[in-house]
């Protein structure tokens, strides 16, 4: 009797096809790349009892258990459940798996837990994302990264969520040492100037990256109370048109930006192409199809910025056109 | 005079105390810290007891309520100037045992040494000193090292303790307060620290010979001259001059004096280009010998009083209470 | 209690140029003034510097100042019939008991001449009171002379050697630095030689070593010390050196005690 099996309904339940007949693996998300380490353990046992004992740490942060049987995937499921429920992740059957794979694992660099840069809880943030908007079958990649450095790669994401602080400065505490018009001048933008013994702060040019915080030595500048993000949007990889997100929202607030995905899920699901090879399409390039005006329209449906939120009102992407080459 | 009062009565005698003085004290700055979503505790007027952080030692010291970090010393217009008012209140700074050791050497530098300061002068004579206990010692001082431990010239030793409150009053002026609040008599000793985690053996025979030390270019090499351990300090006591026009007037100004640090650069740079301390070698030398050696040459006992806030301020992890046991271990070798 | 870092307005009587760069303010001021000590001089808005005496008058004190920095490029723009605010004087000074009578030797370089000035001058004026006084100034080119109407007196009451270190061609005056002259010297009864070194830090250093090479006692040099100062007044503590406060207990030091200064 030969296999079988609905290869969509098994890479919907996060399992995947392998070059090898009848074999697969099982992907692991794991929000934020933040687990309880405990949770390594039971991977571990998984891949040694279904597997091949081996397993790739993906891209994406999370898991992916190689060279397990597809007559295996049930099992496989009711040994996932202890880690699903640990992570969190929303579950329509227990004991089923992964309800989705399209929308991908939210990841984000290590953040404020441990960075000295980072400027907001970036497995926090991942994981409240990840509850709004998983499970969906729509392919949108997110990263949130703690601050401008953008270690996790969040301008090559559908939703880059960069780190701000909004520099707070009291004059009185101030000495003038310039530690901290040196270190933005040499780690970041040079935004910063001394004029009559005080700091000056190029409000245009300044990133919110939070380094002249870090240098100040007497506290004069310290991070505001308010936590800030910046918004880049539409970045990715792919074949035709991989391009660095651009960004739609600066000194933006939570809710906002979580408003806005959730917005353009509704955008996509308006305007993905029925054509699209299982389902998927690069939100970009509905965008590029559809005309950014009209995403504008989608995105901000509801959405009320804050004053000092800055809203680029017109994107334009670039990167490399592998599409129309020699046209 | 000592006492026990309970929490009502705490807070009664701060909000007495509240109407005469300005009350400085360890608060906690929340998120003000070097990082996201870490906190600074540091000097502050409040004006009851939960507002003070009692159970660990301020970030930065008590010196910025004696010596502000910028002070305006006048306002000039073309042939004027005048000088700004001093403190319109009496007030109380909280401080541990090594503080209060601290302020001696700021008085030795703005009351003694060569001339009295006008403007250290007119804070210092409105202030009294609360003693906060050290029953559980901090985990970087070093203050039984330094004789720094059990300060006995306090006008005030305050001990809130769960329900109660203790005092001992050393200052006829407040004991009113006390009676007013209703607290009963008692016994009070203050909690000092006996014995510390870190412990400090000065070098003995320290001497010019010190300076060339290989050590100093060894700190030097990791130092990045930002300055905090400066700036923690409560016994450094540096100022630079600055002249300030104002934009819309540039007939007016003012000229201010703001803390410096030996370890920033330009602190010994002259007109003409010249600088005596180049490099951060020599700066940290400089710092340490001053805390251990020089200052005690001319004033008869260490600047140092073992707070350890160099210590736990310090970005590049350099351990001054550990250079200073190298130094004396140098010396038996 | 008085208040020692306001300033008092001082008139500025009269401006003799030396050169592009530097110039002698001549101001009022009514008081004692040892050649040697400073004023903390300022504009408002500008900031202070301290400033050597670099010579005293009936009713006046003498500044001779670089226009290099902020402070003193400022004063430069402002002479004319102007005031400056200044507060002074501080420091020691040079004490002429220590030079009554001896064979006196004053080796400065460039602006390093301002606060020895009036020591070399009091002893032109005085020949009486010393047994002789050699001075030995040495200046970058010829248009970085100071005082060079005293230079005329001097010239003609002491010895004096006026070097520099670039000489235009045929220039046949005395070439080189100051310490070059040194051995040179000749002294009637070497113990009572005394000897001042005003200067850069460098030329102080090879300056005494060359004095030293003469077989001269460490107590028979007097060297003074030029540093950041902010305040004049024992507080600001960037002119300290180990435990002395140049700007209390200096700037001028024997070098028996200068010697042990370091930075």
């Amino acid at each position: 009797m030969g296999m079988d099996i609905n290869t969509k309904k098994l890479k919907k339940n996060a399992f995947r096809v392998s070059k090898e007949r009848g074999i697969g693996a099982a992907r692991i998300r794991v929000p934020g790349g933040y687990l309880d380490a405990e949770i390594l353990g039971m991977v571990q046992e998984i891949s040694q009892t279904y597997g091949n004992g081996y397993v790739h740490l993906t891209t994406r942060q999370g898991f992916e258990i190689e060279g397990i049987r597809f007559e295996d995937m049930e099992a496989i499921n009711k040994k996932l459940q202890p880690i699903i429920e640990k992570l969190e992740i929303n579950q329509e059957e227990p004991g089923a798996g992964y309800p989705a794979s399209g929308t991908r694992n939210i990841s984000a660099c290590i953040g404020n837990n441990v960075c000295p840069f980072a400027n907001y809880n970036t497995a926090e943030l991942a994981k409240k994302i990840e509850k709004k908007v998983f499970p969906n079958d729509l392919h949108f990649k997110i990263a949130c990264t703690g601050c401008s450095n953008d270690c996790a790669k969040a301008r090559m994401h559908d939703f880059g969520i960069i780190g701000m602080t909004m520099p707070q400065y009291d004059p009185s505490r101030c000495v003038s040492c310039q530690a901290c018009i040196k270190g933005c001048r040499s780690l970041s933008v040079d935004a910063l100037r001394m004029e009559n013994y005080k700091i000056v702060r190029d409000t245009e040019k300044c990133i919110g990256c939070g380094v002249c915080i870090t240098k100040c030595p007497t506290r004069a500048l310290t991070r505001s109370k308010k936590k800030y993000y910046k918004l880049a949007i539409m970045g990715r990889t792919g074949k035709r048109n991989p391009r660095l997100g651009k960004d739609f929202l600066v000194w933006a607030d939570e809710e906002n930006i979580i408003k806005i995905i959730l917005n353009t899920y509704r955008f996509v699901k308006e305007y993905i192409s029925p054509n699209a090879p299982g389902g998927k399409e690069h939100i970009g390039y509905i965008i590029d199809r559809v005309g950014f005006e009209e995403y504008k329209k989608w995105a901000l449906d509801g959405v009320e910025l804050m004053p000092e939120t800055i809203l680029n009102d017109c994107i334009y992407w670039d990167g490399i056109h592998f599409d129309n080459q020699g046209k | 005079m000592g006492y026990q009062l309970t929490k009502t009565q705490m807070d009664e005698l701060f909000r007495e105390l509240s109407e005469t003085y300005d009350l400085y004290a360890p608060v906690l700055m929340k998120g003000e810290g070097c990082f996201s979503e870490t906190d600074v505790v540091r000097y502050g007027k409040v004006t009851s007891p939960d507002e003070i952080v009692w159970d660990r030692k301020s970030d930065y010291s008590y010196k910025e309520t004696l010596l502000p970090i910028n002070e305006t010393l006048f306002y000039f217009t073309e042939d004027t100037a005048s000088v700004p008012q001093g403190p319109k209140r009496d007030r109380l700074v909280f401080l541990r045992s090594c503080d209060l050791y601290g302020v001696k050497r700021l008085d030795e530098i703005y009351l003694k040494n060569g001339f009295s300061d006008y403007y250290y002068a007119r804070i210092r004579e409105r202030t009294k000193f609360v003693l906060m206990g050290c029953g559980t010692p901090c985990k970087s001082g070093f203050c039984v090292s330094m004789g720094t431990n059990r300060a006995e010239n306090y006008d005030l030793y305050i001990k809130p303790d769960g329900e109660l409150g203790y005092a001992d009053c050393r200052c006829g002026e407040l004991e009113e307060y006390f009676r007013k609040a209703g607290a009963v008599e008692a016994r009070v000793v203050p909690d000092y620290a006996e014995e510390n985690r870190e412990q400090v053996t000065l070098p003995k025979k320290l001497s010019n010979e010190s300076f060339t030390r290989e050590i100093w270019n060894e700190y030097g090499a990791r130092c990045i001259g930002c300055g905090r351990c400066n700036f923690v300090c409560p016994t450094c006591t540096c100022f630079t001059m600055q002249d300030v026009f104002y934009r819309d007037n540039e007939k007016a100004g003012e000229r201010r004096r703001v803390w410096a640090s030996c370890q920033v650069d330009g602190y010994t740079d002259i007109a003409g280009g010249i600088s005596f301390r180049k490099t951060q070698g020599e700066r940290f030398r400089f710092k340490v010998m001053h805390k251990i050696y020089d200052y005690e040459k001319r004033f008869g006992y260490p600047m140092c009083v073992g707070c350890g806030r160099c210590d736990d301020v310090c970005p590049e992890y350099i351990s001054y209470s550990n250079c200073i046991n190298r130094l004396a271990k140098e010396e038996e070798e | 209690m008085k208040n020692e870092y306001i300033p008092q307005a001082s008139k500025i009587r009269e401006v003799i140029r030396h050169t592009d760069l530097e110039y002698t303010f001549r101001m009022t001021y009514e008081g004692d003034v040892k050649p040697g000590q400073f004023f903390e001089i300022s504009l408002p808005k500008y900031g202070e510097a301290p400033i050597s005496v670099s010579g005293v008058g009936a009713g006046t004190v003498d500044f001779t100042i670089r226009r290099v920095g902020k402070v003193t490029n400022e004063i430069f723009e402002n002479y004319v019939g102007d005031s400056l605010l200044i507060r002074g004087p501080y420091g020691n000074g040079f004490d002429l008991e220590h030079f009554k009578g001896r064979e006196i030797v004053v080796v400065a370089g460039g602006t390093g001449l301002s606060p020895v000035r009036g020591v070399v001058d009091y002893f032109a004026r005085h020949m009486q009171e010393c047994d002789s006084c050699t001075l030995i100034a040495g200046f970058k080119t010829l248009g970085d002379v100071l005082f060079k109407e005293d230079f005329a007196l001097w010239k003609e009451k002491l010895q004096v050697i006026q070097t520099v270190d670039n000489a235009p061609e045929g220039y046949e005056g005395p070439v080189g630095m100051v310490t070059r002259y040194i051995p040179d010297l000749k002294f009637k009864n070497p113990e009572n030689a005394v000897f001042i070194c005003v200067g850069p830090p460098v030329m102080i250093k090879f300056t005494v070593q060359e004095i030293l090479k003469l077989g001269m006692k460490e107590e028979q040099i007097w060297i003074s010390n030029e540093r950041k100062m902010c305040c004049g007044l024992g507080k600001c503590g960037h002119c300290r050196m180990g435990s002395t406060y140049i700007c209390l207990d200096g700037p001028v030091f024997n070098y028996v005690e200068g010697k042990n200064l370091i930075d």
